[in-house]
């Protein structure tokens, strides 16, 4: 075919897990599958890096908690094994610079703002109960749930600044961007999605049960593998040219030389794989329908950056400290021990999200890095200011992820464009982990998102099942 | 190990706690339920009504069918009761096990953290 490079039944765009599981489904149902990805590696928003000291760190997603059964599955299917993160010994709580031990999930040196934390979660997840995780926007009360923040519905909900305090730390760990960002609708169906709020929060029964022994970013590279030459690296999309008979997607390809030239593959189908904001990025001919642009533009990617200072041993283990920390102010609002299973090396992560991710911009690495060590310094003692390293990643200046950990939507878009999420807009389907009916947001997500997609994309092929095969 | 009315008499001071408690008024309301607390390691089993944001007083065995079976060991549900643990830390390393629906063991998760907290 005149200026096409290659053909195929399928396109997938975007190798995280979300697209590989997809593609993984799709060619078990016996169609040509080509996958498109934009960065040289897959995984997308999970990103394991050996560091120049030689320590495994998950510069992206990196737990796995219990009902996230698809992860589990692949992990056990490519024989990755799972451990605890490390919990044992104190948390500490920095508030109004002071600094308070405590174990369990809510900090208890103001018993009665913690009792008021732990009241407002209460109403929150008894709330979520009702929103439906995958459609949200079918709430009888959509309309008036939608049209407040989570930061508006907590300042009436919670009776202290601490509960307000918490609730806020919480929402940047999890989200990425602080409560009066966030749609009180959207958290609630995401919140449902995972169990609850304050599942979403807990390390031991929650979403940061277990970390992958080597990094989470080893099943999505298997899944690769599997795959084999259907996986396409360095060729970000950049056109769909769309129609009843299918698409024409054009990438930007890098070859051998590393010289880019345009790469376009006529497929009947084009599964995107992606954040809404990032294939906003995207030329679509003829351009999309105005609430799926509308989505891709209403649905910001939270900011965040993960560091990770490593040591020669996880010294605060002696002094009966967890690692965890939960802070009112500063960089970090959030860190944890994550060192190896082993422990040879001690290994602390935090999360600088929200506003001062993006106002540590200014700062640059070496400011970042100067504050983040200080404030862990404060909190575990002087050896903390001298790490063996120091990492950071930077999502939000990941042109093909955009931010992270997930989209953020405000009041108003899902009851507008959600029902858009998932519908497929001619030969277009659409995945990725803001698509997920449960656990959006996370790889169990993105990965049941990839199996909905194949579904659908089999189906509307007549092609066979698109049951889970062989690799 | 705590026999039964070590159990009761720790109760005794948690329900005085709880039912004079304004946040874990307002977090009961409308739930009313029966509650029964098994003791893994005496056997005893004990069984609590909720009803009308009061927690009436402990009964000694298996009374009605229960909403919500909470396990632990005897020395723990004194150690609860008279305030001396943290139960949400017990809870979430599984030796306090509560079975029901999730929407009520959310709630006692909460409430039990709440009385403990508010002491």
């Amino acid at each position: 075919m005149t200026g096409v490079e290659q053909t195929a039944d399928v396109v997938v765009a975007g190798a995280g897990y979300a697209g590989l599981r997809a593609a993984r489904d799709l060619a078990a149902a016996g169609l040509d599958v080509v996958v498109l990805e934009a960065r040289d590696r897959v995984g997308g928003r999970v990103f394991t890096e050996v560091t120049g000291s030689g320590a495994v760190v998950d510069q992206g997603g990196q737990w796995i908690g219990p009902t996230q059964d698809r992860l589990q599955a692949l992990a056990d299917e490519c024989g990755v094994t799972r451990f605890p993160t490390w919990v044992e010994g104190s948390n500490l709580e920095v508030r109004s610079g002071g600094l308070h031990p405590f174990t369990g999930l809510v900090p208890t040196s103001d018993p009665d703002g913690s009792a008021d934390t732990v009241a407002t979660l209460l109403d929150l997840d008894l709330l979520a109960q009702e929103v439906s995780p995958s459609s949200p926007w079918d709430h009888p009360d959509a309309g008036f749930l939608d049209s407040i923040t989570l930061a508006e519905w907590v300042a009436t909900a919670a009776d202290t600044d601490v509960a307000r305090s918490l609730v806020a730390t919480a929402t940047l760990a999890v989200f990425g961007c602080g409560p009066d960002e966030l749609s009180l609708l959207y958290v609630l169906g995401y919140a449902h999605g995972g169990g609850s709020m304050s599942s979403l929060i807990r390390t031991s029964g929650g979403a940061q049960e277990r970390r992958f022994t080597g990094g989470a970013q080893q099943m999505a590279v298997w899944l690769a593998e599997g795959l084999g030459d259907r996986v396409v690296l360095d060729a970000p999309v950049v056109g769909v040219a769309h129609g009843p008979s299918g698409v024409t997607v054009t990438a930007d390809r890098a070859g051998a030389d590393g010289v880019r030239a345009p790469w376009r593959v006529d497929a009947r189908r084009l599964v995107v794989a992606m954040p809404p904001a990032v294939h906003g990025r995207i030329a679509f001919d003829p351009p999309l329908p105005g609430a799926r642009d509308q989505l891709a533009q209403r649905a910001p990617m939270g900011s965040v950056t993960k560091v990770h200072a490593v040591y020669d041993r996880p010294f605060w283990r002696d002094a009966g400290l967890s690692g965890q920390i939960v802070a009112d102010t500063g960089l970090l609002r959030a860190t944890f021990d994550d060192s190896p299973e082993d422990g040879s090396h001690g290994v602390l992560m935090g999360f600088i999200a929200g506003p001062a991710d993006r106002l540590s911009e200014s700062a640059g690495p070496d400011g970042r890095r100067g504050a983040c060590l200080e404030e862990l310094a404060r909190a575990f003692g002087p050896e903390a200011a001298g790490p063996v390293e120091f990492t950071e990643q930077r999502w939000s200046a990941e042109p093909f992820t955009r931010g992270g950990p997930v989209a953020c939507l405000g009041p108003g878009v899902l009851t507008g464009c959600g029902p858009s999420l998932r519908r497929p807009v001619g030969p277009i389907h659409w995945a990725g982990t803001e698509t997920a009916s449960a656990w959006s947001g996370y790889i169990e997500g993105a990965l049941e998102s990839g199996e909905r997609v194949a579904t659908e994309v089999a189906a509307a092929l007549g092609a066979g099942a698109a049951a889970p095969g062989g690799r | 190990m705590a026999t039964a009315d070590e159990i009761a008499e720790a109760y005794a001071d948690w329900q005085v706690r709880c039912n004079g408690n304004a946040r874990l008024a307002r977090m009961l309301r409308g739930w009313d339920r029966t509650v029964h607390l098994m003791a893994t390691d005496t056997g005893d089993g004990f069984t609590i009504a909720v009803s009308g944001s009061v927690l009436a007083d402990l009964r000694h065995g298996l009374v009605d069918r229960p909403d919500l079976v909470v396990s632990a060991t005897s020395e723990d549900f004194a150690d609860l009761f008279w305030g001396d643990l943290n139960p949400s830390e017990k809870y979430v390393s599984g030796e306090i096990v509560l079975a029901g629906s999730s929407e009520d063991v959310m709630r006692l998760d909460a409430m039990s953290m709440v009385a403990f907290l508010d002491q």
